[in-house]
């Protein structure tokens, strides 16, 4: 029987950096994945003569090198290679605003030139501005102390050096925004972000969201130049250099215990025998499809009941390659935020109506971030939304085909009414993607790619306070976006690395009590 | 001035208040009631009925089509569940077990979709003499058997999004399945389009499936059907080869063209299909094997041809060395050997075989060259439609069946 110290179970950007932390720790590392492929949604497709991008927007936390964020030094930390573009700018918004006004701002990358523009649309805004960037950075600080000190923050500390983080933190965003009295459509414009936390500002932390927004603006952000695939085969062939075996096509069927202790695994291709399993596997799944019912602890179910299935970004999204340049489509914007209105409380009640309310969507077009991204005199483009239970639960299998290209029509016919770009005519290739798609693929709890919600009591720096009880399994710790910091590339990696650490120390404790 | 933001009333208890993040939660959590978690959520069982990882076949019927030397396989689930339902023009790629191993064969869905709504689905198999699998197939199977199959795959199908409101399909022998199953569909009212379909047969004998499509083209107007024959000459059949000519005499002025029929048609077609002047997108064709003849490719290292190379398989523990000529895809060297290793389309297009090529080197023909850009970089071979070039060490993905 084939064996090992740390077997990662999932090939996802958490299951990627957790193989590959603990490869660099010196421990024998097995990395299973369910697919044929790596990188579960960082990963590509390939249609015709082109290749598409199925998740990644923008990479946050990465930086230039003169600036490195997390995410790079992470991926520089395990000598991960891979080609960068940068993004050209923060984003373009295109909703209506709280005044009953259209709202269509371009919002650039850079702190000044994100303050200077605002003060554009906003007139007098930059005092304000200037101050909330102020609080991001001390929120952004005081995080960095938090996770350094491991769980033994000095509160002394944090009253000197973060009284307003103290003081702003455990509020939603949108009390924050109100307290700093900023005006209404800085408000407005800032709320653009929401969608990538998959929780709005009324519910989401404003530490978590300060977090977020700092990092894009400051630093930029970036995508391969291939497609996240290059990213995930990237990660997975430095680990084989590091001596890590990579099994594609295994799915971890049940995980086997020596009384409440994890001992392996049992997968399609045979028992694995191992001391510890980080599984890239959503908790529900672990719990309620993996392990032995008796093992399952009393917390672990009201935690679930609590979260009571409560998912973040079932993803939606329709990809369509065109046989026209994006100059010749009249694009000039990476990412086009086209919303029904810019309170992002009622936005995403209309998001979780379904079909009918839904009037959400993220345009992107990869070639103005990066030319080369597919044959010359071509594009691709995709819309991003998020999908509801209401409309997914129940379709009938024989709806499905065009239940999900009349939401692909609604998208294209309001990038047409709000942007004036037209893709029709010009579509050579298309696929779209649907919570089932993303549940086919990387069965994720209703293709939610963003775990449960991070949200009031569930939010990051909640979870993050509480790894010491939120893991009471002997030997398996589930890692991914339903873990403390919550959805997105870089928040999956930064999880997998921590993960993979206290993993390894829980067994060394485990060894010394031998 | 130095910042001071507040949101609460008093500094001090929302000081408490960030402490107390941790209280709350598990005030939050204990106040819930200890149920039983359960795994399973709508949308993911959803998602599994639709695209099973693979499933067990039961042959229902069989239809022999005479002179037209085919035989219609009618299946069901052997676990009893649905039909996946599809898109007419998929495929289903078949686990056939021949002496002591597995083939994977792909063959059109020729049914309408709406069968799966009752569980059936039906693929045809066309005589083929010279070849591996067919013949011995037509022979061997029969009523209850069971096989392996895939869920349906491909993209050889309509999108309104991007074709025009008329499709010239061209098909060529039992390229017609496809089609088959297209007109079923526009019949049933379940796809949109209208369909013109020229069909090349070698004689009237030879048509496959000529009664289906004359009956059908008869009780629905939207699908039509012009047979042509390259072997005889008859009333009220076009004679000759699909030309281009051909195609502009019956269609349209808008359209797109559709294409299925065999490695030999394709070649033919290509510059007929290029007179027509149609852009790219309007264009489609269903991907078919990799070539048997890969020493004819452009660029192909000829001294390569009849050489046999020694191959090292890694898949999961496991290990096996076995052989590999160079003449034939690596995928057949690995069922050859019995080795249960990933594939579905052999033309590339799929992207199921998917290996990790530890060393060695591979020859991919141009048509079939569809990997991902990184794949390429960092030594990612498709077994399906790739050829040795020497000795290889090669590491397969497991299986599902």
């Amino acid at each position: 029987m084939a064996k090992y110290d740390i077997v990662v179970v999932g090939a996802g950007n958490s299951g990627l950096s957790a193989a590959l932390q603990s490869q660099i720790a010196g421990k024998k590392t097995l990395l299973i994945e369910q697919h044929n492929l790596p990188g579960g949604a960082a990963t590509s497709f390939v249609r015709g003569r082109f290749e598409i991008e199925p998740s990644l927007h923008e990479l946050c936390d990465f930086g230039p090198a003169e600036n490195p964020g997390d995410v790079r030094n992470l991926l520089d930390s395990y000598g991960v290679k891979v080609n960068w573009c940068e993004c050209p700018d923060c984003f373009r918004i295109i909703t209506e605003g709280s005044d009953g006004k259209l709202l269509d701002a371009t919002m650039p990358a850079g702190i000044e030139n994100f303050i200077d523009a605002m003060e554009k649309e906003v007139p007098g805004s930059r005092p304000k501005m200037e101050e909330l960037f102020e609080l991001f950075d001390e929120v952004l600080r005081g995080i960095a102390y938090i996770s350094a000190s491991a769980g033994k923050a000095d509160s002394k500390v944090l009253q000197a050096d973060y009284p307003n983080m103290l003081r702003t933190g455990a509020y939603s965003t949108q009390k924050v925004f109100d307290a700093l009295k900023l005006p209404k459509k800085c408000q407005d414009i800032l709320a653009t972000y929401w969608s990538y936390l998959g929780v709005d500002l009324e519910h989401l932390a404003f530490i978590h969201y300060a977090a977020m927004v700092h990092k894009y603006v400051s630093r930029g952000a970036y995508i391969p130049a291939h497609t996240s695939h290059e990213l995930s085969t990237a990660m997975v062939e430095r680990f084989r250099e590091l001596g890590g075996d990579v099994w594609f096509n295994c799915r971890a069927e049940e995980f086997l215990f020596d009384g409440d202790r994890l001992c392996g695994i049992k997968t399609n291709m045979g028992h694995i025998e191992c001391d510890y399993v980080l599984a890239n596997i959503n908790p529900d799944i672990i719990y309620g499809k993996m392990i032995p019912k008796e093992l399952v602890p009393e917390r672990e179910k009201k935690l679930s009941a609590a979260r009571d299935r409560k998912m973040g970004g079932r993803m939606f999204t329709a990809y369509f390659c065109c046989d026209k340049s994006a100059e010749e489509l009249g694009i000039k914007d990476y990412s086009i935020f086209l919303s029904g209105h810019a309170d992002s409380a009622q936005e995403y009640k209309d998001l979780l109506g379904g079909i009918k309310t839904n009037d959400y969507s993220i345009f992107l077009c990869y070639n103005i971030a990066n030319p080369g991204f597919s044959p010359e005199g071509t594009c691709v483009c995709s819309f991003t939304t998020f999908g509801s239970p209401v409309d997914w639960n129940d379709l009938p299998q024989e709806e499905y085909f065009q239940f999900k290209n009349q939401f692909a029509k609604k998208f294209l016919k309001s990038l047409k009414d709000k942007a004036g770009i037209e893709l029709e005519g010009h579509i050579e290739e298309m696929a779209v993607a649907t919570p089932w798609t993303f549940a086919r693929y990387l069965n994720a709890p209703e293709g939610a790619v963003y775990g449960y919600e991070t949200t009031d009591w569930d939010g990051m720096m909640a979870r993050l306070q509480m790894l010491a009880t939120d893991y009471p399994i002997k030997g398996l710790r589930p890692i991914g976006a339903a873990g403390p910091r919550g959805d997105g590339y870089s928040a999956a990696m930064l999880t997998g690395q921590l993960m993979a650490r206290l993993a390894i120390k829980d067994l060394s404790e485990e060894g010394g009590n031998k | 001035m130095a910042l001071n933001v507040k949101v609460g009333l008093i500094g001090k208890f929302d000081m408490l208040k960030f402490k107390n993040m941790k209280k709350v939660r598990e005030q939050a959590i204990q106040a819930a009631p200890a149920k039983e978690i359960s795994g399973d959520f709508a949308i993911n069982i959803n998602a599994k009925n639709l695209h099973p990882d693979c499933m067990e076949l039961v042959i229902d019927q069989i239809i022999d089509h005479g002179s037209a030397n085919a035989k219609s396989f009618v299946f069901k689930r052997a676990d009893g569940k649905p039909f996946p339902y599809f898109r007419a023009g998929q495929y289903l790629s078949l686990k056939l077990p021949i002496g002591d191993s597995f083939v994977t064969r792909s063959y059109s869905l020729c049914s309408s979709p709406k069968w799966a709504l009752d569980g059936r689905a039906a693929i045809t198999i066309r005589s083929n003499p010279g070849g591996y699998a067919a013949d011995i197939l037509l022979e061997t199977l029969k009523v209850g058997d069971k096989v392996i199959s895939s869920d349906p795959q491909g993209f050889f199908y309509y999108e309104d999004l991007r074709d025009k409101k008329t499709v010239v399909g061209l098909a060529g022998g039992s390229g017609i399945t496809p089609f088959l199953s297209m007109a079923y569909a526009i019949r049933d009212g379940i796809e949109d389009f209208e369909l013109i379909l020229l069909y090349g047969s070698r004689d009237e004998a030879n048509i496959l499936f000529k009664k289906e499509l004359d009956e059908i083209a008869a009780a629905c107007p939207k699908f039509k059907v012009i047979h042509v024959l390259s072997d005889e000459k008859k009333e009220g059949y076009e004679n000759g080869f699909i030309t281009a000519e051909l195609i502009k005499k019956y269609a349209p002025e808008e359209y797109s063209v559709y294409l299925c029929g065999p490695e030999a048609m394709y070649k033919f077609l290509k510059p007929e299909i290029a007179k027509l002047g149609l852009p790219e997108r309007l264009f489609r064709r269903k991907m078919i094997d990799v070539t048997k003849t890969v020493w004819e490719c452009e660029n192909y290292p000829i001294d390569a041809k009849d050489k046999v190379f020694d191959m090292t398989v890694k898949q999961g523990a496991a290990e096996y060395k076995i052989k590999c000529a160079a003449n034939e895809p690596i995928l057949v060297a690995l069922e050859r050997a019995a080795i249960k290793a990933p594939s579905r389309c052999r033309s590339g297009e799929c992207g199921w075989c998917r290996s990790k090529l530890i060393s060695g080197n591979v020859f991919v023909p141009k048509e079939n060259e569809l990997r991902r850009w990184a794949d390429i970089a960092y030594g990612y071979i498709h077994p399906c439609s790739s050829f040795a070039l020497s000795d290889i060490v090669l590491e397969v993905p497991g299986e599902y069946y």
